[in-house]
Order: C-alpha cells, then sequence, then structure tokens
C-alpha cells in the first residue's frame, strides 16, 4: 500500500480561507472544485475569478498538490447540447490543469443539468445500464483531460432505485480502467439513515478495490417545518464536525480499500467561525493518524 | 422516450407546483420505459419535496450571489422578492450554472413582467 495522505478542501470563501490558513500546514494535499474558480463571461468563455489565482499561489507557497473535485461536468446528463456544454466546460478544465496539475478528477454520481435545466444539486440517476453507460462515457471524455477520474458516492434527498442496488450501478459505471470512486463516508452515513439502510450492507457490495480517495465531513438535518408532515431528512450539508457514526465508518472501511490514496477533509463555505477551527484541526490530526495506521 | 426529454421532464416535475402528483404522471405516461417507470414510482415523495425545494433554493442563492442589484431588491422587500421568484422559478426553466448570468435572466423576466425589479442589473463576479 502506497502512503496515504490527508486533504483538506479549499472554498471561495475569503473569511473562511483567512480563519483556516493555519490548518494549511495539516493537508498534504488540497482539494479544489475548478468551476468556483470561474465566471462565464458574456460572450459564454469560462474565465478565471479571483479565487483561481488565491488557489495556486496557496500551492505555490505551500509546494502541496492539488487534486480536483466539481459539480458541474454532470456524469449522468443525457443530449447534444449537454455535449456541448460538456466540451466547452472540459477545455477550461484543460487550461487549469496545465497549473494546477490535479492528481485526479472526481464529480458526483447524478445530474446537475436535466434536459437543458441546471438543476445544480446532483439529482439521483435511475440504476439502468443506459444511465451506467452515460456515466461511463462521460468520464472517459475527462480522462482526455486527467487521466484519473471518478465519481463520488451521493447522498440524493430521492432515489430513483434501492440504496443497496447502488454497488453494482457504481461498478458498472467505473467498468474503464483508471476510473476511480471517491467513497464520501457522510453521503453513505446520510443515505443510510434516511432509507434505514446499513452501511456495512453498502459497503459490503461494494468493490473497495476502486477506492482512490475518502471524503469525511458533517451535516445537519431539514428543517420539519419545510416539509407537510414536519418529516426531517439529514443532508449532506458539511457545514459541521464529522459525527462518530462517520469516523467509526472510516476506521472500519479504510484498511479494505487497498489504493486509496487520500482521506480529505471536507467543509462547506460560510459554515466556518472561529471556534470551528480547533474542531477542523482536531479532525485532519485524527484522520493523520487513521492514514499512519494504514501507511 | 429519449434520455434527454426523460429528464428534461423530471426537472420540470421538480419545478411543478405538487412534484409528486407531476413525477407519477411522467412515470405512468406510456412512452416511458417500464424499468425507468418502475423507479420512478419508487420515489420517496418527502424525498422528491425536498429535492424540489432544494434546487429552488440552490437558484434562489445563485440570484442573490450573481447582483447586487438583487440583493438590495431583497433585503429592501423580502417578500415581494420571494413572491417575484416563486413565479420566475414556476415559469422560467433555469439554464444558468453561474450566479450572474442567472440574476441577469432573473432581473430581465421581473423588468419584462412589470415586478418591482431596481432599474440597476450590474452584476457581481
Amino acid at each position: 500500500m502506497t502512503t496515504i495522505q490527508v486533504g483538506f478542501v479549499l472554498q471561495p470563501d475569503e473569511e473562511m480561507l483567512g480563519l483556516t490558513e493555519p490548518l494549511l500546514e495539516l493537508a498534504d494535499y488540497f482539494e479544489v472544485a475548478p468551476e468556483t474558480t470561474w465566471f462565464e463571461a458574456p460572450d459564454g468563455r469560462l474565465l478565471e475569478n479571483g479565487f483561481h489565482r488565491r488557489f495556486l499561489q496557496i500551492g505555490e507557497r505551500t509546494g502541496k498538490p492539488f487534486v480536483a473535485h466539481g459539480v458541474g461536468l454532470s456524469l449522468g446528463s443525457f443530449g447534444r447540447a449537454e455535449w456541448r456544454r460538456r466540451a466547452r466546460w472540459l477545455r477550461r478544465l484543460r487550461e487549469d490543469q496545465a497549473r494546477f496539475r490535479y492528481r485526479w478528477y472526481t464529480d458526483h454520481l447524478g445530474a446537475t443539468v436535466m434536459g437543458g435545466q441546471v438543476v445544480a444539486l446532483p439529482v439521483a440517476l435511475p440504476m439502468t445500464e443506459a444511465f451506467a453507460a452515460q456515466v461511463r462515457r462521460v468520464l472517459r471524455a475527462a480522462q482526455a483531460v486527467v487521466p484519473d477520474v471518478g465519481l463520488e458516492n451521493t447522498a440524493p434527498t430521492v432515489l430513483f432505485g434501492q440504496p443497496l442496488e447502488e454497488p453494482a450501478f457504481i461498478a458498472s459505471a467505473l467498468a474503464r480502467p483508471r476510473t476511480h470512486l471517491l467513497l464520501d463516508l457522510h453521503n453513505l452515513h446520510t443515505v443510510a439513515v434516511n432509507y434505514g439502510v446499513d452501511p456495512d450492507a453498502y459497503l459490503a457490495r461494494l468493490d473497495l478495490g476502486k477506492v482512490i480517495e475518502i471524503h469525511v465531513s458533517g451535516g445537519s438535518w431539514s428543517d420539519p417545518a419545510w416539509l407537510p408532515g414536519g418529516r426531517s431528512l439529514r443532508l449532506d450539508s458539511h457545514d459541521g464536525a464529522a459525527p462518530d457514526e462517520v469516523l467509526a465508518l472510516l476506521e472500519r472501511v479504510a484498511p479494505r480499500c487497498p489504493n486509496l490514496r487520500g482521506i480529505t477533509l471536507e467543509r462547506m463555505e460560510g459554515t466556518v467561525g472561529a471556534p470551528d477551527v480547533a474542531v477542523l484541526a482536531a479532525e485532519l490530526k485524527h484522520l493523520h493518524g487513521v492514514a499512519r495506521s494504514l501507511s | 422516450m429519449s434520455h434527454e426529454q426523460l429528464q428534461r421532464e423530471m426537472a420540470d416535475a421538480l419545478r411543478a407546483e405538487d412534484p409528486v402528483a407531476a413525477l407519477r404522471a411522467l412515470a405512468e405516461a406510456p412512452s416511458v420505459d417500464p424499468a425507468i417507470r418502475s423507479a420512478l414510482l419508487a420515489a420517496d415523495p418527502d424525498g422528491l419535496r425536498l429535492t424540489a425545494l432544494l434546487v429552488a433554493k440552490l437558484r434562489f442563492e445563485r440570484v442573490i450571489r450573481g447582483s447586487s442589484a438583487a440583493g438590495d431588491w431583497f433585503d429592501r422587500d423580502a417578500a415581494a422578492f420571494s413572491a417575484a421568484f416563486r413565479r420566475y422559478h414556476a415559469e422560467v426553466p433555469p439554464s444558468e450554472p453561474f450566479p450572474a448570468a442567472e440574476a441577469k435572466s432573473f432581473l430581465a423576466w421581473a423588468a419584462a413582467h412589470q415586478e418591482d425589479a431596481p432599474k440597476s442589473t450590474r452584476s457581481l463576479r
């Protein structure tokens, strides 16, 4: 097993970047969502925003590498217009790759664009072979820019299939070489809680040899007032400390992932105040302890 | 029904006043493949309602972040802004992933519909 590194997310949030500056030395690499470093010019070109330069400067100053984790490639979308949109996305990504040199590029299992409509959050895909084949085609297109690509298991608030069918769907979507799984343990925890599924049963069905990276984060619950019956569902909001259940899942699953290269701590922009910095530091140190025990 | 059309109609259902009824109607359309029909009918109603809410929430946030004029309007009269946004979200399919373009689209729609939109549509990046 190669050395497993610990990563921390860089968010387009000046206040968060300032507060978490002391945490940069606790990370071996940084995760960036490429599209958060772009804006769209009136002529449709995707240009660099201020965070593009800001993140590159952090990389240059610390000498640490990047991995890319986007949300806008929309792995499961169909249609010619979608391919044109993706081509524009990947052209911009190619320009970034020359400078960020992303070690791998992942996006979310789902569709953030559906029939030309930008839904923005990754909506679950019906778990059929046609959808798995589409994900394979999109990942193959992305491999022309970053050779190692992959998808993240998501925590959709609605599923079009049974949760325990998802590992087989993922296996089909990741059938090609150098396509990997980013295993998000809070997303798995969220699906387990919302759908009453045993997360270990899900993991038992998953090809853990495909896991290149693990995500650790926290989340919260939807406001009961949002639904007519007052029900609350867990959300992958990445807005708090990782719960004990997620850390316990990490301890159980990481030793079973022979090709694991990184464990990344995620936190959403706008959710970090001064008291959170010590919590995040403790979490990063904990992840280093897990990584050391495996390397 | 092509997969692209299916996804477009699923997205329409997520903007419908009753997403559960809209998705059920889509699932029962004769042109929907039986495997897809089963998948759609298996959707948890509360999960579907929450997904629809989150899609609207993310679009709302793109509008607010994308334009100081939109943000000012919201600060000045949150109720009127929110009512206008609800009508916009129901009427106009979302096609813009970046905040500035979404805000520009919203403000143009509001102006065309004589909503209480501000004159300036200056965008932020």
